[in-house]
């Protein structure tokens, strides 16, 4: 018979181990989202952008114009709207945040964390449904689309995960409104962002999947098998703003960067709207 | 007391730990015996690609794993369309995956015991006429059966506590493959997920307890039961 000291002895051990191992997968998942919160802090002089995980191949481009034109280095970090947000909010060295939502950003207003007078609604975009390149199906999306039939028997979709990455949102928001989404919920496959959701379909493991316009150009093993109708969901809506604990002259000046001609021509070629 | 999704949660984590500790055990104890009792070529590299889980960062092997079990890759693709047996998005892979990252736990924990029996005891069963499945039935086996229960147990939280190989290979599929872990994580990203997140680690915690106190009573059964009590 165990004695109560056994199972206090227990007890205690198991309570260690499992702080050991909730602080191990909070690091672990952490650590997994290239997060600047645990990095080096900046290089003197350089500027830490957060940016939405579409925004990957555009940003990039314009930070090497901004480079090339004599701005301050940049420093990217891309993943989810709101893996971003939450580090900002824990402390994060970031000076500017481009959401993919306005709510995110909304997020850290109420937290009076965005530097007054420096957001903008900078991008629009749109929402597509993607299929892996050697599937030919082509689907008009209105309400009552038969969204099961292009997902087969077993098939699944993806997209990022509803409760927090906006492209889920917009996609639970537009299914939801063209009465697909009891239907859909329980063949949906919770990506950490975009992207990662943009490569479940490329890897054909994904029969279908919901994601920016804009990813689907980048990407040459999907394609578009139907748009969104605008009217579906809340526009797809990128603010960008300097953050308040780093509102420095430099983060001015790539914000007003991001609004050149140089800049506009590069969102354009990538396929964003330009506000 | 318990949301639809926890519960999902909750019966997935043990789910996907017994099966992968459970098809786990019986090529844990012969991997243990190979490394223990014999002498072959390429045998550290064996004990190597054995250990490969502990040392690798955790998102590389659900990698390897997508890359050989998805359904366009080598065995994947095998399975899929000769069996109909698709391991990605599903709990069977998840279990896999947990089952890689706790395997060499389990090998070690399995090979100590094995080393630790007394050979002397297996000559005299074998002078008195057992033949050599006989003497591993009756002799080696409920001797190491100690250290294949730890083994069992720390495979099994381990394979409950898998995160990285999980995600990356089967993804985040809630009631297929959204465990205890992946349920907090994505919890921790929602706005105001953090109380929700902190009811899922005192399950977790509940669990943990539950089975140390488990084989805390079923380890000293088996001590009696060989004669060390």
């Amino acid at each position: 018979m165990p004695t109560l000291r056994d199972v206090v002895l227990a007890a205690s051990a198991a309570l260690l181990a499992l702080l050991a191992a909730a602080a191990g997968a909070q690091s672990q998942a952490q650590s997994q989202q290239r997060s600047l919160a645990q990095a080096p802090a900046p290089a003197a002089g350089e500027l830490v952008v957060f940016a939405a995980a579409s925004l990957q191949n555009a940003f990039a481009e314009v930070g090497r114009l901004h480079a090339a034109a004599g701005g301050t280095p940049l420093r990217f970090s891309f993943a989810s709207s709101g893996v971003l947000a939450r580090q900002i909010e824990q402390g994060a060295p970031a000076a500017i945040f481009a959401s993919a939502d306005e709510q995110w950003m909304d997020y850290l207003q109420r937290r009076q964390l965005v530097a007054t007078g420096s957001r903008k609604s900078l991008l629009v975009n749109r929402l597509v449904l993607v299929v892996p390149a050697d599937n030919v199906a082509s689907v008009t999306i209105g309400p009552g689309f038969d969204f099961a039939a292009l997902l087969g028997k077993d098939g699944r979709w993806v997209t990022g995960d509803p409760s927090n990455v906006p492209v889920g949102r917009y996609a639970q928001e537009a299914l939801t409104r063209l009465g697909a989404w009891t239907a859909a919920k329980p063949r949906l496959v919770r990506a950490e962002n975009v992207r990662v959701a943009l490569a479940f379909v490329e890897r054909g493991e994904a029969a279908a999947g919901i994601v920016y316009e804009t990813d689907a150009a980048v990407s040459k093993k999907v394609r578009i098998a139907g748009v969104f109708p605008p009217d579906s969901h809340a526009p797809v809506s990128y603010p960008v703003a300097a953050m308040a604990k780093h509102d420095t002259p430099a983060a001015r000046a790539f914000l007003h960067f991001l609004d050149s001609e140089q800049a506009r021509e590069v969102f354009r070629k990538y396929g964003f709207t330009v506000r | 007391m318990l949301t639809a999704a926890e519960l999902d949660a909750l019966r997935l984590s043990l789910q996907v730990a017994l099966v992968a500790v459970a098809c786990s055990l019986p090529a844990a104890v012969a991997a243990a015996w190979l490394l223990a009792r014999c002498d072959f070529p390429g045998k550290s590299l064996l004990d190597a690609v054995i250990h490969l889980p502990l040392v690798l960062p955790p998102v590389v092997i659900g990698f390897f794993l997508l890359l050989l079990f998805g359904t366009k890759g080598p065995l994947g693709g095998w399975l899929y369309e000769h069996l109909g047996i698709r391991l990605i998005f599903t709990r069977w892979g998840a279990a896999l995956a947990a089952a890689v990252m706790a395997f060499p736990l389990m090998v070690r924990a399995i090979r100590l015991a094995l080393e630790a029996v007394d050979r002397g005891l297996e000559a005299a069963a074998r002078t008195l006429g057992a033949s050599r499945l006989d003497v591993f039935c009756s002799i080696t086996l409920p001797l190491m059966l100690p250290g294949i229960l730890s083994g069992c147990i720390v495979a099994f939280a381990a394979a409950l506590g898998d995160f990285g190989a999980t995600i990356t290979f089967v993804g985040n599929v809630q009631g297929e493959t959204q465990t205890l872990s992946l349920a907090i994580y994505s919890l921790t990203q929602t706005p105001d997920g953090d109380a929700a997140a902190l009811r899922l680690v005192l399950i977790s915690l509940a669990v943990a307890i539950a089975a140390l106190v488990v084989s805390e009573a079923l380890a000293r059964r088996v001590r009696l039961f060989i004669g060390r009590a």
